[in-house]
């Protein structure tokens, strides 16, 4: 049993189709959630809250079913959503407590948990100030917080770093790598900054136009493309790409005359320069690279295929 | 797990049963009702009229003090239904008051600070939310309509020397009936106009509005066009014949009862209804972060 199942998953909002029949299963500790806008990414977060109902098929949170189960899926998950969401005219300690009450701990141990989630995101010294008070970065951690401090068995971080200067990133970067360390929580990150995703998640479902672009561990990924390689070159490049591609590889050509290809292991390098010279282009400079997140990202964006 | 050890652990202990979540809302709206002087100014100012009807049960159960103080004219002291209506709209009009403070402190903070998506996504729903924030309306408008007119009719069954609470029970219920549709109206009313409005002075200034401008536009429609249908719109006109009839008021009191007792349950049926209505979109409109 996977952490999040899908099938045919499909939401219908206003007479438009947001989610469309998305099917996987996603496994990892740490699962990225990736899209341009209006992919569906917070639809998706959304109806596995149980805010939205599917339109067709299923979605499954630890085998609860997102239709039916609606409040043992809601127990399970710590939610911080994406934008300013609080109530300003209360302290820290005592917003984060009302929250861990409302997720069903007893008002001693909430009191007590939210002490100990206020310390643990960094706020402890803080904790008795109204939230209206606090920084934007603050306004983050208090959010992560009442999300930990039930202790759910799902964390969905709803862009974490939103607005948050390179250093309170970091920790909070820090901090969501630590949760994960620690094993008991499993986590859904959406996020647009893909290098967040980059160091936080082993597993990342990228979303467009709502239907699944790519699912996919990224350390498998990058293994399987291990002969990746950047090109700077001048000529005639469309020739290039369709020769090399002719050759089984897979190419996609960048303004300024840069290519990024992976090689079946038939191919080497040295196959490219003569292939170059063949199409009278001039390599000027070869990088072999692992892939990126980026990589993954940017061709799940340019692939026609949907699941 | 001390609070200096900063490492996340799973809570592994006992948890509350799931209907008792609404416990919690109550419970933290009450708390953000109370927080505020002016909520307890208020409700100081609210409970003068049931001391001083207090003060007047024990003059007129007391032989000496009635003695003293009616001479000859004993219809001053009557304590009847006219009486506990009087008491009743007292009461319930200082409610108003009081729910147009404290009403958008319940709802306000919540929807200015966007924390819907953030409350809701935990295992409560949006009905539980709403009856969350209802029962503490709720709660606290009961401390000053019909708990101290029982209370007051409770004190006089006592002090009465004759048999009296039984002979006067319709009184007692047409009391807490009464109070009770009272109740649930303002609530409604307050909660689905603090809602719409998203500044709390506002939103105080149109439960009032919405209260007493309806009133002056029934009247303008009764007059030109000759109707008593007008007075629908007029809802004090509307709860104080519909407590007349519940205490039942004498008959020289009920005098100018105009309109029928169905058109009147009608009427507040459908503004509560109005009122649910409007709730429920602006929760739901509020309740997901749009992206």
């Amino acid at each position: 049993m996977g952490v999040i199942d899908l099938d045919r998953l499909t939401v219908r909002l206003g007479g438009r189709t947001v989610l469309d029949s998305l099917t996987g299963e996603l496994c990892g500790n740490a699962i990225g959630l990736l899209g341009p806008n209006g992919a569906g990414k917070s639809t998706l977060i959304n109806t596995l809250l149980g805010f939205h109902s599917p339109s067709d098929g299923t979605a499954r949170v630890f085998g609860m079913d997102a239709r039916h189960e609606r409040a043992r899926i809601r127990q399970s998950i710590g939610y911080m959503p994406e934008n300013d969401s609080f109530i300003g005219n209360m302290t820290g300690v005592r917003f984060v407590r009302y929250m861990a009450e409302l997720a069903g701990l007893p008002s001693g141990e909430a009191l007590e948990r939210a002490h100990e989630a206020l310390f643990y995101v960094g706020l402890g010294e803080v904790r008795y100030r109204l939230v209206s008070t606090y920084s934007l970065g603050m306004k983050q951690l208090v959010k992560l917080a009442q999300a930990l401090a039930h202790g759910p068995r799902l964390l969905i971080l709803d862009e974490p770093t939103n607005g948050l200067d390179p250093m309170a990133r970091q920790r909070m970067i820090q901090t969501i790598k630590e949760i994960r360390k620690e094993g008991s929580i499993r986590l859904l990150i959406s996020s647009h900054l893909l290098r967040d995703i980059d160091e936080t998640c082993d597993e990342v479902l990228i979303l467009k136009a709502g239907r699944i672009a790519a699912l996919c561990n990224i350390e498998e990924e990058r293994r399987s493309h291990h002969n990746f390689i950047e090109l700077e070159a001048i000529g005639p490049l469309e020739q290039f790409s369709t020769s090399i591609r002719g050759r089984g590889c897979e190419c996609a050509c960048f303004p300024g005359g840069r290519v990024k290809l992976v090689m079946p292991d038939t191919i080497e390098a040295r196959d490219l320069y003569l292939i170059a010279g063949e199409q009278g282009v001039q390599i000027r400079r070869m990088h072999q690279r692992r892939d990126s997140l980026e990589d993954i990202f940017l061709r799940a964006m340019e692939s026609d295929r949907g699941r | 797990m001390s609070v200096y050890q900063r490492n996340y652990k799973a809570y592994t202990g006992r948890l509350t049963p799931q209907w008792t979540r609404v416990a919690v809302l109550v419970r933290y709206g009450l708390r953000e009702a109370w927080a505020s002087k002016i909520t307890i100014g208020l409700m100081i100012f609210s409970m003068l009229p049931f001391f001083i009807s207090l003060v007047q049960i024990y003059l007129v159960n007391n032989p000496v003090a009635r003695a003293l103080i009616v001479r000859g004219n004993s219809r001053i002291l009557d304590i009847n239904s006219a009486f506990f209506l009087r008491i009743l709209e007292t009461q319930c009009w200082l409610a108003l008051v009081l729910l147009a403070w404290i009403a958008p402190r319940l709802i306000s903070y919540d929807l200015s600070d966007n924390a819907l998506p953030i409350l809701l996504s935990h295992p409560i729903s949006r009905l539980s939310y709403l009856g969350g924030k209802f029962l503490a309306v709720f709660a606290v408008l009961s401390l000053v309509t019909w708990v101290p007119c029982l209370a007051l009719f409770l004190y006089q069954s006592y002090s009465s020397a004759q048999p009296w609470a039984l002979a006067n029970m319709p009184i007692a219920v047409g009391i807490v009936v009464g109070a009770l549709v009272w109740i649930a109206l303002l609530a409604f009313l307050g909660l689905a106009l603090s809602s719409w409005v998203k500044w709390r002075v506002v939103a105080t200034g149109t439960i009032f509005a919405a209260v007493f401008v309806p009133a002056g536009v029934g009247g303008m429609v009764s007059a030109v066009l000759g109707t008593r249908w007008g007075l629908l719109l007029n809802l004090p006109v509307m709860m104080t014949e519909l407590w007349q009839r519940l205490l039942g008021a004498p008959a020289v009191m009920r005098a100018n009862n105009e309109l029928p007792g169905s058109a009147i349950t009608f009427m507040l049926a459908a503004v509560c209804a109005l009122c649910v209505a409007i709730l429920n979109a602006r929760i739901r409109a509020r309740e997901v972060v749009r992206g």
